[in-house]
């Protein structure tokens, strides 16, 4: 070995180095040369060397041996197919096996045209079957979800599935079963498999044996385009490839950025995609008139769109969602501030920089000592990929620390700040353990918390900032909060004022419009324009909807929560005018001068916002900017939930706090997608041992969840982990009850 | 689930580093609470038990011949086929199992007291054949021995 | 037989000492006496010196496996000593005697084995279908639990479920973790990282139980029973075609003549010696020739075999090989565990072209497909279990060559249905006939 740890293989007399315990498919790669495999998949821990395609000859060892199971070892002699006459022949036996029960229905086949066992069988198999006998057949294909349909005769056994479900994503849910030839792919009792990330059993599976029920007999392949694109599903930014036929979006796949999402995706990106061309999905303006809102040309909504905005100058608002591009926001932002002095807008979070100084890519988790998470939601709920670098991070022999209503530490709701200032203070013995930890990542994961601002604080006390192996990230509610809140306050320089009365609310985005506390600013707002996808979220109280592009649909940027700026492409046509182009007309009749263009104004939005870092620098995979210096957290940028609920009232005194948990999947697009109504929350109240036994109520108890004369039925959990006195319902089941509720057996 | 097996289970439990590891007693366990076999509530018991999924548990389980997903006779009986017990005459006495029993191997008698069975080596080669009764092993086993094992099963003289 | 030097089983005069009084008074536990008065590496260098080999069928030496654990101050995970009692490999019912009739010597076998490589843990994996062995052992460690033998050694006895694969130590293992008993992938080596990824010695009874007999005799007078390079004596497992089936404990070296046929008594009924299986299914099958070959490690393998776990089936000329090779076939098929490709499909594969030869259907290039098929497990898989069947198969229609040619030129088996194994009902077969359960009513 030389002195640079770098040792010397020969691969089919090539030579190559690589540093010492590279594995050998990697190192034969470095060559350039291929050791075909099957069930070889790094992502999934331990080679498992179960296919045996990866069969190669190494000097001096007399059987042929699995590659994927050797590492680089210096002076190693390798010789694979191509210069071994043994290897060839024990891959082609591979092959004649693997495909003795195979059904070679490749014509009827989804993965056909880009299925590893064709191309593999095409370079190293045999030309014909020596199988004489019946082959194993069983019923086929079977739903495993309503997203993923199993075919067992196709199926290989390379075991990829079952590994991802016990060693990534640890749900324990998809198995194997039985024995010898009779193993197969199962669940539990066929029930579905229910896992937020199930989706990347089909992305891994090497046939076409786990395929998309979204995406069967859609496309072939010779027909598709990949588009590079990034998810706005969640504020991780997973990049993504959008696969498009005919100008639509058939399916999403990962696009492995090792930084951020390692080429795992979540099921809500994935699958969320066909609400493009869900039924209520708006394409072309609608007004109010006498019979509620009838389709009107693009000429008379801006001249309806002009009328109104003129008429409510200087009483304007504006509610964001936050899922807005960068410069989506930006050419709003201009347009209503330096055209009508529009400085008013609601963002539904706070936001901060302050954790710029902490910053670290979402992989550093993966290499933590010690990870402590706090604030009242799961973090698989807001920020999928993190729990998968959480679970990692265990594995590697990492600590994790919850503390929130149901972790480790039990933290009230909305207690969170507190507890961050508990573990501040130099008595806290978890404190302690932070601060004398090389690698210890914090992260919130819940409201409040002003974007981060609190965490901050708790980093900084603790030292982090000079640890470049510890971190901290804020999980915020929307994708791109922070490049929102950036771009709205870069499109002008004035200070914000909040008019009384509102003329005109301008809602942006239909997670803005599906907001309680936006619905109720807009009752109190004269007019309301509403620039939405779905006709059903802002139907009843809107004066103007103008059709919105999705994110699938756009050029722009989006700032993740690392605040790695991304960039996203249009992957499909959309069924109206991009928001650019009539916001720029608009800005036009208000003597405002804007691009239409996303790449012009992204250009102007950078030169403000990220020192002219160009997009041609942001690239395929972003990168992450180095640490900011701290700075004590300024006041957010923008209030966070400025109007509360109007009907909250506060001389209700219930039983239990109410904690209303906003579930992954949940929102506009996923409701739009009857295959993922199965992942969606249950109706289901979680109630502690202590508060369950308290009101004589157990496990799957039909209960009435009252407060002030709203009462909701749902399905009794007990759950051994919730802290006393907090009743936990998923938002989309809470209806509209009050902040305390009392729970009574129906 | 039963105090007593949630009981029993906690026990084997407590005896390795790992709950994981105490899968295989517990399922059995669980197997002799549920009369032979493991339905599916056995096998969410066991979950429970054990911080396991269900799933974990089916899938251990179907590996391993001595655990039965589908129900059984409350006897069972089970006749070593492999080649040492072959060659001195194994086949005869499943057939005479058979014909006592009118069924086939690999089925339960109508009333449900027994499932008759052949299996692999029962690593009694040498007392050849090996019948395991309710997985008690009765050695050099004859066919002419097997009506009068019939007959103990029948008159509830085994377990 | 008299002067038979037994040592496993000495001082049980054909029975078993179950009760620790018995095995103290015939100077039981001085054994264990003595190693912990010695160095654990002079433990282990007194089985190196005593050359036993693994009596579980990879007859690797005993006291070098323990020389690959490391050290406890290199690696201060805790250690453990597993045990192998999944005794399963067809035609082998040693292990279930030692247990049963020698459980104090197999245990104190334990705790010398788990001194000399500093385990705190012993977990011994004894088959599930083992009852009264399970029960044997519980009792005689409860016995020695009361007389404080034990120390700081805890000792688990771990019941299996029925997998033959779990006999493979990787396997074992991970059904020992509570998973499937699939095979891992090595290195790493158990000795390196076994259960719950800390360095393990994995061991057979009879090789634990030897243990015994090498401290208690010394190393060197160990080393004069038996041949060179197969030293000791040996447990053989004598079933099939023969007089006087049972265990024998001999010295490595003795004749398979002076097996089968001064010790077992021939082959009954008058019939003729055919074939004869060394060491448990998985070995090469020598034919009647052989007979004076002797029964070390050298002269198995020079013979063209093994002697692999010991287990001697004889077999008379009423067995058609072809059937014996599709009964050995289903049994690998029966006990794949599935994670591998040429194991999972090709012993069913094996398994269907032999069928088709023994019902006449075969033509020529069918037979050179069941030796290609054998080929392309072979050396292949994961784990020695495919190519056990490969091995198996491939050796009888080497020795019996002309049988197998009979079947594809007659289109019918020669046996005319009076082979010794006609119709026998493998559970293989049975699954595919009905489900291994039919639903009962109430």
């Amino acid at each position: 070995m030389s002195e640079n740890g770098l040792v010397t293989v020969t691969v089919d007399e090539r030579t190559v180095q690589v540093p010492k315990g590279t594995g050998l498919v990697e190192t034969a790669q470095a060559a350039g040369i291929e050791i075909p495999v099957f069930c070889y998949e790094p992502r999934l821990g331990p080679p498992v060397g179960a296919c045996r395609m990866c069969l190669v000859e190494v000097e001096g060892m007399p059987k042929l041996q699995a590659g994927c199971t050797l590492t680089a070892q210096d002076g190693m002699v390798v010789r694979t197919a191509a210069t071994s006459p043994m290897a060839a022949e024990g891959q082609e036996a591979t092959l004649e096996l693997i495909l003795v029960n195979h059904p070679l229905d490749c014509p009827v086949c989804d993965k056909g045209g880009e299925c590893p066992l064709q191309d593999l069988t095409f370079r190293y198999g045999p030309g014909t079957t020596r199988m004489r006998f019946a082959k194993l057949t069983v019923e086929k294909p079977i739903p495993l979800s309503p997203l993923v349909a199993l075919d067992r005769e196709r199926c290989i056994l390379c075991y990829r599935c079952t590994r991802f479900s016990e060693e990534v994503a640890e749900d324990g849910l998809l198995i194997a079963r039985n024995r010898g030839a009779h193993t197969e792919i199962a669940t539990f009792e066929d029930e579905p498999y229910r896992s937020p990330f199930s989706g990347n059993v089909i992305e891994l599976c090497p046939v076409g044996a786990l395929t998309s029920t979204l995406y069967r007999f859609d496309a072939r392949p010779w027909e598709i385009q990949n588009v590079p694109t990034v998810c706005t599903g969640c504020a991780v930014g997973c990049n993504v490839s959008a696969t498009i036929r005919e100008g639509k979006v058939r399916r999403i796949l990962s696009r492995n950025h090792p930084e951020i999402d390692r080429g795992w995706l979540c099921d809500k990106g994935r699958f969320s995609y066909p609400s493009l061309r869900a039924a209520d999905r708006i394409s072309v303006p609608l007004r109010r008139g006498p019979r509620g809102l009838e389709e009107v040309s693009w000429e008379v909504a801006l001249d309806t769109a002009e009328e109104l905005l003129r008429e409510s100058r200087g009483a304007i608002v504006t509610a964001l969602s936050g899922s807005e591009t960068t410069e989506l926001a930006y050419a709003l932002g201009k347009l209503l501030r330096r055209g009508l002095d529009a400085h008013s807008a609601v963002l539904p979070e706070a936001t901060s920089s302050a954790l710029d100084a902490f910053r670290l890519p979402l992989s550093a988790i993966a290499e933590a000592e010690l990870v402590v998470v706090v604030g009242d939601d799961p973090v698989v709920e807001r920020a999928p990929i993190v729990d998968l670098w959480m679970k990692e991070a265990r594995r590697r022999g990492a600590e994790i620390v919850v503390c929130s209503p149901v972790g480790d530490v039990q933290v009230a709701p909305g207690h969170a700040a507190e507890w961050c200032r508990e573990l501040a203070e130099p008595g806290s013995e978890l404190g302690a353990r932070i601060r004398s930890a090389e690698r210890a990542i914090l992260i919130w994961s819940g409201p409040g918390g002003g974007g981060g601002a609190r965490l901050a604080e708790l980093a900084y006390a603790l030292g982090l900032h000079e640890r470049p192996g510890s971190g901290a990230f804020h999980l915020p509610a929307t994708p791109n909060g922070r490049g929102v809140a950036a771009a709205w306050s870069a499109a002008a320089d004035v200070d914000e004022t909040n008019p009384e009365p509102i003329k005109l609310l301008v809602v942006s985005g239909d997670e803005a419009a599906a907001d309680p506390s936006v619905r109720a600013l807009a009752e109190q707002s004269e007019r309301t324009l509403v620039i939405a996808m779905f006709h059903g979220l802002a139907g009843g109280w809107a004066d103007l909807v103008l059709p919105a592009t999705g994110a699938l649909e756009r050029e722009g940027t989006v700032m993740n929560l690392e605040g790695r700026v991304q960039r996203l492409r249009r992957a499909a046509m959309p069924p109206c005018p991009d928001e650019l182009t009539w916001i720029a007309e608009l800005a036009g009749r208000f003597g405002v001068e804007l691009s239409p263009h996303p790449a012009v104004v992204y250009e102007e939005a950078a030169s403000i916002l990220y020192r002219d870092l160009s997009l041609a620098a942001i690239g395929l995979r972003a990168g992450l900017p180095g640490r900011a210096p701290y700075e004590a957290p300024a006041p957010a940028t923008t209030k966070a939930p400025m109007v509360e609920p109007s009907r909250r009232d506060e001389r209700f005194v219930g039983e239990l706090r109410l904690q209303r948990v906003r579930t992954l999947f949940s929102g506009p697009a996923v409701e739009r997608v009857p295959e993922l109504a199965f992942q969606r929350a249950p109706a289901e109240i979680e109630l502690s041992p202590a508060e369950a036994e308290r009101r004589g109520v157990t496990t799957g108890d039909r209960v009435h969840v009252r407060s002030n004369g709203i009462s909701v039925e749902l399905r009794a959990r007990v759950n051994r982990k919730l802290v006393d006195g907090v009743a936990r319902i998923a938002d989309e089941h809470a209806g509209d009850l009050h902040a305390a509720v009392e729970v009574v057996r129906a | 689930m039963s105090a007593g097996l949630r009981e029993r289970i906690e026990e084997v439990r407590a005896l390795y580093p790992e709950p994981r590891s105490a899968i295989l007693p517990a399922l059995r366990l669980a197997q002799e609470e549920h009369g032979g076999w493991l339905p599916p509530a056995a096998l969410r018991e066991v979950a429970d038990a054990l911080d396991l999924t269900p799933a974990i548990c089916a899938a251990v389980a179907s590996f391993y011949d001595q655990l039965h997903l589908e129900p059984v006779g409350r006897h069972l009986v089970e006749v070593c086929t492999n080649v040492s017990c072959a060659l001195v005459g194994a086949q005869e006495v499943v057939e005479a199992f058979e014909r006592e029993l009118g069924i086939a191997a690999g089925s339960t008698t109508e009333d449900g007291e027994v499932t008759l069975a052949t299996v692999e080596c029962l690593g009694g080669c040498g007392w050849a054949t090996v019948v395991a009764v309710d997985n008690r092993h009765r050695l050099r086993v004859a066919a002419e021995d097997v009506p009068a094992i019939v007959e103990e099963l029948r008159s509830g003289g085994a377990t | 037989m008299a002067g038979r030097p037994e040592l496993v089983f000495a001082g049980t005069d054909g029975g078993a000492v179950t009760e620790i009084d018995d095995y103290v008074a015939r100077g039981g536990f001085a054994a264990l006496a003595k190693a912990r008065a010695m160095d654990p590496d002079e433990v282990i260098a007194a089985v190196e010196a005593s050359g036993l080999r693994g009596r579980g069928g990879a007859f690797f030496p005993t006291g070098r496996k323990w020389t690959f654990v490391p050290k406890p101050e290199t690696v201060p995970k805790p250690h453990d000593l597993v045990v192998n009692a999944d005794e399963s490999e067809p035609g082998t019912f040693k292990d279930r005697e030692i247990m049963l009739r020698v459980p104090f010597r197999f245990l104190e076998g334990c705790l010398i084995a788990a001194y000399a490589i500093s385990a705190r843990h012993v977990f011994v994996y004894i088959r599930g279908e083992y009852e009264r062995e399970f029960e044997v052992l519980r009792s005689a460690l409860e016995q020695m639990r009361a007389r404080d033998l034990l120390g700081e050694v805890t000792v688990v006895l771990h019941r299996g479920a029925g997998a033959y694969i779990c006999g493979e130590e990787t396997a074992l293992l991970e059904s020992l973790e509570g998973k499937r008993g699939q095979p891992r992938t090595k290195p790493p080596f158990p000795a390196v990282a076994g259960l719950y990824a800390a360095p393990t010695a994995v061991n057979n009874v009879e090789s634990i139980a030897t243990v015994t007999v090498v401290l208690e005799v010394g190393p060197e007078e160990y080393a004069q029973i038996g041949v060179p390079g197969s030293t000791g004596t040996r447990v053989f497992s004598l079933s099939g075609n023969v007089v006087n089936p049972g265990n024998y404990e001999l010295p490595h070296g003795i004749t398979l003549r002076e097996l089968i046929y001064d010790i077992g008594g021939g082959i009954p009924n008058g019939r003729a010696l055919k074939a004869i299986i060394p060491g448990g299914s998985s070995t090469p099958i020598l034919t009647a020739d052989d007979i004076d070959t002797k029964l070390d490690f050298e002269s198995l393998a020079a013979a063209g075999s093994s002697i692999g776990s010991a287990g001697v089936i004889v077999i008379d000329d009423r067995c058609c090989m072809v059937q014996l090779g599709i009964r050995v076939s289903q049994f690998y098929e029966h006990e794949s565990c599935g994670k591998c490709t040429p194991c999972r499909v090709g012993t069913r594969w094996l398994t269907q072209i032999l069928e088709k030869i023994e019902e006449g259907r075969a033509e020529q290039a069918d037979l050179d497909l069941l030796l290609s098929v054998c080929d392309r497990i072979l050396g292949k898989c994961l784990c020695p279990l495919g190519d056990s069947d490969a091995i198996a198969v491939a050796s009888y229609v080497s020795r019996f060559r002309e049988e197998f040619q009979a079947h594809v030129d007659l289109g019918r088996c020669p046996f005319d249905g009076a082979s010794s194994l006609e119709g026998i009902l493998a559970p293989s077969a049975m699954h595919e006939r009905l489900p291994v359960s039919v639903p009962v009513s109430a």
